[in-house]
Order: C-alpha cells, then sequence, then structure tokens
C-alpha cells in the first residue's frame, strides 16, 4: 500500500459515508430501483468511481489495478448497490464501441453513457442460447436503413434501456457466423416492443424483445455487414472476467452474512460449520486474487485464450457455494418466504440468492460452455465431431 | 512475473526438467545447493542472495513439480530460523554450511504436533525444534530415531526423540519464540502450498497428455466432453488456487495455513482424477501417475490438518459479525 492508496481509500471511505444510499434494500418497487439505479450511478461518475475501467481520457478512468481494487472493496464493504441498471452500459456497450466503432459512433455514444443512457444486449434467442451463431432475427438491407423482424431474449434490464447491442442476421449463406451483423438499436424505434419476464426468485431482471419491421439506420452499423460475430466477442468478451473482480470483492464483503448466519443458527461452536465457512472463506479469497490476477494480465496484455473463462467459472461455481451453505445453515427458517433486494447476489435472503446465483453459472456462455473453452482452447483437447447429423445418417 | 521469478524457474527447469530428473536424492540435493537454493532467502548481510518470499514461492512450486525427494522444505525453515535468531556465537559458521547445503532437519509437522514427520533425520545432524515457549537446534547424536515409512515414497520420514543430555543451541524464547514458531509454521505452510501446486501442474499435464494419445471407440479420449469438462475443471481449480498462492507469500500465518488446505486439497482432487483417467495403467506400479497422488496426500496430512486450518480461518469469519 502506498502512500496515495490510503489516500484514495480514505477519500472514497468518506465519500461514501457522505452520498452512499441507505434505504435501497428496502426499494420494494422496481421504479423505486431504477430510480434509486439511476441516482446512484449519476453521484458516482460525478465523484469519478463509476468507471474506473475506462481508459484515462474518462472522468475517473485510468485506474490502476491498485485502485480498482480500493474502490471495489470499499464499496463492497459499505454494501452500496450494485449497478445492475448501468451494468451493460458501462462493460458491454463501452467494450464494444471503444474496440470495434467508428470515432462516431464512439463520441457519440460513450459520453451519453456517463450521463446515464442505459444500453442491453440483444444477442440471445429462443433458438439461440449456447449456440449463439445460431440467431435468425432477420435484417434486411433496404437503401439507408436495415429493416429488423424477430425476437430476443433474456435481455438485461431491456425494459428501461434506451439502447441496444443488437446481433442479427444479414445472410443465410455459409457459415452460421458469417452471416450475423452488429446493430446500434434505439429502443424508442417503432416496431420495438419489450416484455419483462417473472423469474424464479421475483424479479424481473431480463425481457423479452420483439422486433416487428423496425428501421435501424446503416450508419448504426458497428463493423462491416457479416462481421457481427467478431464484434460480438468483443462484447462477451467484457463480460468475462473483467466485470468479475467488483462481484468477487462483493462476494467477500458479505461473508459477514454468512458469520451473522452462523451466530442466528447458534452454531458458532459446531466445529463441522466453521471447516466449511473457513474453507469457503478461502475460496472466496482464492476468487478474488483471480480475478486481481485477470485484471493485470489484461492491462499487462498478457492474457491467455481461457484465461476469461476460468475466471468466470472460478466465480460462478463459487457463488454457488456461497449461498448453498447460506440455504445450509439459515435451515427451516431460511425456507420463509421474503421479499427480495432487487439486483444484489449476496443478499442473505439465502433462497432467492441461490436461485439468483444461475445467472451467473447460465448467463454469459453458461458453465459447460466455458468448460469447452478451457478444454478445447486452453488444455489442446480435440473438438467433437462438427455435424451429428452427416455422422449419424452414414 | 518479475524477472527474477523467471529465472529462477527457467533455471529450476534446466535443471530439473521433469519429475524423473530430480529421483536421486544425492545428486538432486547438490544440485540444488549448486543452484543456490540454500541462500535464496538468507538477506545479503549474511552471505545470501536476499529474496523475497514470493521468490522462494518459485522454488517451492519447482519442488513439487520436480517430486523433490530429501529433506529440502526442512532445511529452509532452518535457515530461516538461524536468519531470525538474534546473533549467537558460531552462528556465521553454522549458516554458511548450511547454505552450502549441510543438512538441517525439522518436522514438517506444526508446532504443538509430535516431531512425526522428520524428513531424513538418520542423516542429519543437528534438528530443528520449535514450540512457542522455545525454537532449539539439537544436536542429533544419540537421538532415538524411529523410521516412518509413508504411501508417498519421495520423502523419507523418521520420528524423532533427541537425547537429553546433547548440545543444543537456542534460538528463541519466550515470545520471540512464540513468534519465531508462527513465522515457521507459515513458511512451512507456504512450502507445502507451493509444492502440491507444482505437483498438481505436472500430473494434469500428464493427464491430459495421456487423454490425447490413448484412443477408443475410434476417437482419441480426450474428445469426450464428459472428459473434457473434468479437466477444465481441474483446471480451474488449479488456475485459483494458482492465484491464492501467489498473492498470500507474505500472508500472516492463519491465512497461510487456510492457504496450505486450500492448495493440497486441490492437489488431492487434481491427482485422484488423473490416476481415474489413466484407467488400468494408472493403478500399474511402473506408470508414475500414482506417485503424485501419494505424495498430494501426504502434503495434506503435513503441516497441520485441512480440519485445523479450516476451522480456524472459520473462527476467524465469525468474528466479522458483531456479537450481541
Ligand atoms: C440472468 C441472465 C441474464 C442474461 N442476460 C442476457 C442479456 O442481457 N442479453 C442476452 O443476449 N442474453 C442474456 N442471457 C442469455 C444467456 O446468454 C443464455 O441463457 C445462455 O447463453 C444459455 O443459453 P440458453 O438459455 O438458451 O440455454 P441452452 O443453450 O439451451 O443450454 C441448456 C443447457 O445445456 C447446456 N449446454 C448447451 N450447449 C452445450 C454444449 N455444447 N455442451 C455441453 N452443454 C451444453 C447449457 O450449459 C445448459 O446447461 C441472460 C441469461 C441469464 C440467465
Amino acid at each position: 500500500m502506498t502512500q496515495e492508496d490510503d489516500a484514495l481509500r480514505r477519500e472514497i471511505r468518506d465519500w461514501i459515508a457522505r452520498e452512499a444510499p441507505r434505504d435501497w434494500r428496502t426499494a420494494s418497487t422496481h421504479e423505486a430501483f431504477v430510480a434509486s439505479q439511476r441516482s446512484w450511478f449519476a453521484k458516482l461518475v460525478a465523484a469519478g468511481y463509476a468507471v474506473p475501467h475506462w481508459p484515462r481520457e474518462w472522468p475517473g478512468g485510468g485506474r490502476s489495478l491498485a485502485e480498482q481494487k480500493i474502490i471495489y472493496e470499499e464499496l463492497a464493504r459499505a454494501d452500496t448497490p450494485r449497478l445492475l441498471l448501468s451494468f451493460v452500459s458501462t462493460y458491454h456497450a463501452f467494450a464494444t464501441l471503444a474496440e470495434c466503432a467508428s470515432a462516431q459512433q464512439r463520441s457519440h455514444y460513450l459520453p451519453r453513457i456517463l450521463e446515464g443512457e442505459t444500453w442491453c444486449q440483444g444477442f440471445s434467442e429462443p433458438g439461440a442460447g449456447s449456440d449463439l451463431a445460431a440467431i435468425r432475427s432477420r435484417a434486411e438491407r433496404r437503401g439507408d436503413v436495415y429493416v429488423v423482424s424477430g425476437q430476443k431474449v433474456w435481455s438485461t434490464m431491456a425494459q428501461y434501456a434506451d439502447m441496444c447491442l443488437l446481433l442479427v442476421r444479414t445472410s443465410a449463406d455459409g457459415p452460421k457466423q458469417a452471416g450475423l451483423t452488429y446493430l446500434l438499436m434505439d429502443m424508442r424505434l417503432p416496431g420495438v416492443s419489450v416484455r419483462p419476464i417473472h423469474q424464479i426468485q421475483g424479479d424481473e431482471e431480463f425481457a423479452e424483445i420483439f422486433l416487428d419491421e423496425v428501421e435501424i439506420p446503416v450508419a448504426q452499423r458497428v463493423g462491416e455487414e457479416g462481421a457481427g460475430w467478431a464484434v460480438a466477442q468483443a462484447t462477451l468478451a467484457s463480460e468475462r472476467g473483467l466485470t468479475l473482480m467488483e462481484l468477487s470483492y462483493r462476494m467477500r464483503g458479505a461473508m459477514v452474512r454468512l458469520s451473522e448466519a452462523v451466530h442466528a443458527a447458534g452454531r458458532t461452536c459446531d466445529a463441522g460449520v466453521l471447516r466449511k465457512l473457513g474453507a469457503l472463506a478461502t475460496r472466496v479469497d482464492a476468487v478474488c486474487a483471480l480475478a486481481d490476477r485477470f485484471l493485470q494480465k489484461r492491462m499487462d496484455e498478457d492474457e491467455r485464450v481461457g484465461d476469461a473463462s476460468i475466471v468466470k467459472l472460478a466465480y460462478s461455481r463459487c457463488l454457488r457455494a456461497w449461498t448453498d451453505l447460506g440455504v445450509e445453515l439459515a435451515d427451516l427458517a431460511g425456507q420463509m418466504h421474503a421479499p427480495i433486494t432487487f439486483g444484489d447476489l449476496n443478499s442473505g435472503n439465502w433462497m432467492a440468492d441461490f436461485m439468483n446465483s444461475y445467472a451467473w453459472t447460465i448467463a454469459g456462455g453458461s458453465d459447460e460452455v466455458q468448460r469447452n473453452i478451457i478444454a478445447e482452447r486452453m488444455l489442446g483437447m480435440p473438438r467433437e465431431p462438427k455435424n451429428w447429423i452427416t455422422e449419424a445418417g452414414q | 512475473m518479475s524477472e527474477m521469478r523467471r529465472e529462477l524457474e527457467d533455471s529450476a527447469r534446466k535443471v530439473f526438467p521433469d519429475w524423473q530428473a530430480a529421483q536421486d536424492a544425492k545428486a538432486s540435493w547438490a544440485q540444488m545447493a549448486e543452484l543456490g537454493w540454500f541462500m535464496a532467502g538468507v538477506p545479503e548481510a549474511l552471505g545470501g542472495l536476499g529474496l523475497e518470499r514470493r521468490d522462494l514461492a518459485v522454488i517451492f512450486t519447482e519442488m513439487g513439480r520436480a517430486r523433490m525427494p530429501g529433506p529440502a522444505l526442512a532445511q529452509f525453515l532452518a535457515l530461516e530460523a538461524l536468519v531470525q535468531a538474534p546473533d549467537f556465537p558460531g552462528r556465521e559458521d553454522l549458516m554458511e554450511s548450511a547454505m552450502a547445503g549441510e543438512a538441517i532437519t525439522a518436522s514438517l509437522t506444526i508446532a504443538g504436533e509430535d516431531l512425526t514427520a522428520v524428513p531424513d533425520a538418520d542423516t542429519a545432524d543437528r534438528i530443528l525444534v520449535r514450540s512457542t515457549d522455545e525454537v532449539t537446534l539439537i544436536n542429533l547424536a544419540g537421538a532415538k530415531i524411529t523410521p516412518f515409512p509413508t504411501w508417498d515414497g519421495s520423502r523419507r520420514l523418521f520420528t524423532v526423540a533427541p537425547a537429553p543430555d546433547v548440545p543444543r543451541i537456542p534460538l528463541a524464547a519466550g515470545s520471540e519464540a512464540a513468534a519465531l514458531t508462527e513465522r515457521l509454521d507459515g513458511l512451512l505452510c507456504l512450502g507445502l502450498a507451493g509444492d502440491a501446486l507444482g505437483g498438481a501442474d505436472a500430473v494434469l499435464a500428464m493427464a491430459i497428455e495421456y487423454l490425447g494419445t490413448r484412443r477408443q471407440f475410434d476417437r482419441p479420449l480426450a474428445m469426450f466432453q464428459a472428459l473434457k469438462h473434468r479437466a477444465a475443471d481441474l483446471k480451474v481449480a488449479l488456475e485459483t488456487a494458482t492465484a491464492l498462492y501467489e498473492a498470500s507469500s507474505e500472508a500472516a500465518p492463519l491465512a497461510l495455513g487456510a492457504m496450505k488446505a486450500h492448495c493440497c486439497e486441490v492437489y488431492k482432487q487434481v491427482a485422484e482424477e488423473a490416476v481415474q483417467f489413466h484407467g488400468g495403467i494408472g493403478l500399474t506400479v511402473e506408470y508414475p501417475v500414482h506417485l503424485f497422488l501419494k505424495r498430494a496426500f501426504l502434503n495434506r496430512a503435513l503441516g497441520g490438518s485441512a480440519a485445523f486450518w479450516n476451522e480456524s480461518a472459520g473462527d476467524a469469519v465469525l468474528e466479522l459479525a458483531a456479537v450481541e
């Protein structure tokens, strides 16, 4: 810890004490939740803590690894709300725009993200989940617009989004990846309708998007027509890995909830419980260390194929174990239905937390898909034969 | 990785390219001395190389990868004790000969446990004995030394009862002894954890290579997703533990113990699966995969049990919540 680091820690601690919302856990309606998310984001932007992972030219950007750690640690320690509403805009949209978009698109959209414009990601479809390249939503070029029809699903916070990262099919020829095109869609365009999805824990974190002859200007395309797959990789890469440092620190910050659960269950002298608790705490530390190391590698441009998958899998499995121990400790009392806290993965409402943990074992490429990536691209284990229909027909 | 750590790793792999290269205990001991490993953690002012703990951590990992025989980890403990002890007559000579490779042994159990896991006690001249009251170097002349043959054949352990009237060199007493003992237990845990991760990495590579070459059902076994996913899970566990290890070299003793428990569990898990991945050949004594399994189990039992360390770590978590 250098003196500057200590100073930053004090600065952010003081700031949190003054500015962080306290009542957010009791926000009992979606409207109240969204309102509190917007005002919290605006405050973080103003103070320079919203986007420490952005480059230096942005206010609050260009933070070193040590500084990012401090910011996320302090935000977690003080139990401040996670930025769910601006999650896609500050990570996915940012990475896509920064890495793949035209200078004009960048200078138009990036400042608006800091002003609070929110984005959603319209990749998945009913027929295209893990097999993302199977996308069928169709975009047809007519003059200087694409006319898009189709359906997207599981789009996080789409019901509140201003803009959408949209992956569509412009051609049915050749390999399925080659026919995809990447568009930036205004959610207020005619023909766009959104329906929230009711989730098992009572939240409505994601939504379906229906697209009916939506006219999107060609100028809204990122990359060339047919190059959407490569652009989508930039979007996905931001999700696997980079986001997980903050989430890992939040899980560590929330170890206190497991501690409370042991006290509440009166099992502070139960050696079996203590062993599980201690082993889990060490595992959480290990996941934090892994996320740190990943970010350092990325900053040093030393990242290997599969590194991000390792971080994601390590986090998702650890989060599941974290929630699982909570459910176990809470025992019968934990089965009593309790109102949820929107957008919190480590709330201490154990059943809700457990169910919410699937978000990380399924979204952004499921655990199984990450295992495929690690095995095939990192460990060099051979791919399966591609086309089972042909094989079976032989 | 720093330049220094990369150099340590490169030179280790040149001398000990695989697990077989180090198996002649006498030769590998001389090679370690020649590589300067026993000087590594000793400050320059005392004639050593003045490397940090995270540099030593690289050496420990390489020892695990090579399934290093001999009492090297005990030697590191003895050297650390000599470095930390206040000066006494003869300290310099002792340190010099230990850096050159004259073996001082020590138990690979943590303080408070018996001297039941002392490597190469039958050939060493002295043993480092530590407790929270005192840390001493005791001459092994006349000691009762009973072999403790372990399933892991890579290290030779003994139970030791020093003779009552032999020369002793006190290194620390009272609160200083307690602090030094904690420090030594921490170093022991770091060493065992590094050994575990190096071994796990080697045995995982061995297993994946085997799956890639062994063909059944007209394809390499490595093509089966059931096996791929298990291999991927092992890789994730190993990388995660490695990140913790690299971040922990200067950690407090309790954190080092919990880290050791975590890393040794990962080694055991990787080695267990590696044997399974080999099928029948994995059960034949000529095939080396079982050697790692046995070392993994012994590592887990040395340096304090997982139950002990996890319980201690759990106690620390309990303190996070305000007690009514
Ligand atoms: C909380 C949450 C938020 C999300 N947010 C967004 C979003 O904002 N935008 C967006 O576009 N999408 C989003 N998604 C969608 C997400 O990307 C998909 O759910 C995910 O890719 C899996 O697709 P699927 O649901 O169709 O499952 P499927 O692909 O049908 O998979 C079903 C099961 O089969 C397994 N499986 C699939 N393929 C293989 C294989 N090759 N080998 C082994 N097992 C396999 C899967 O792992 C899974 O267990 C979100 C999902 C969740 C849960």
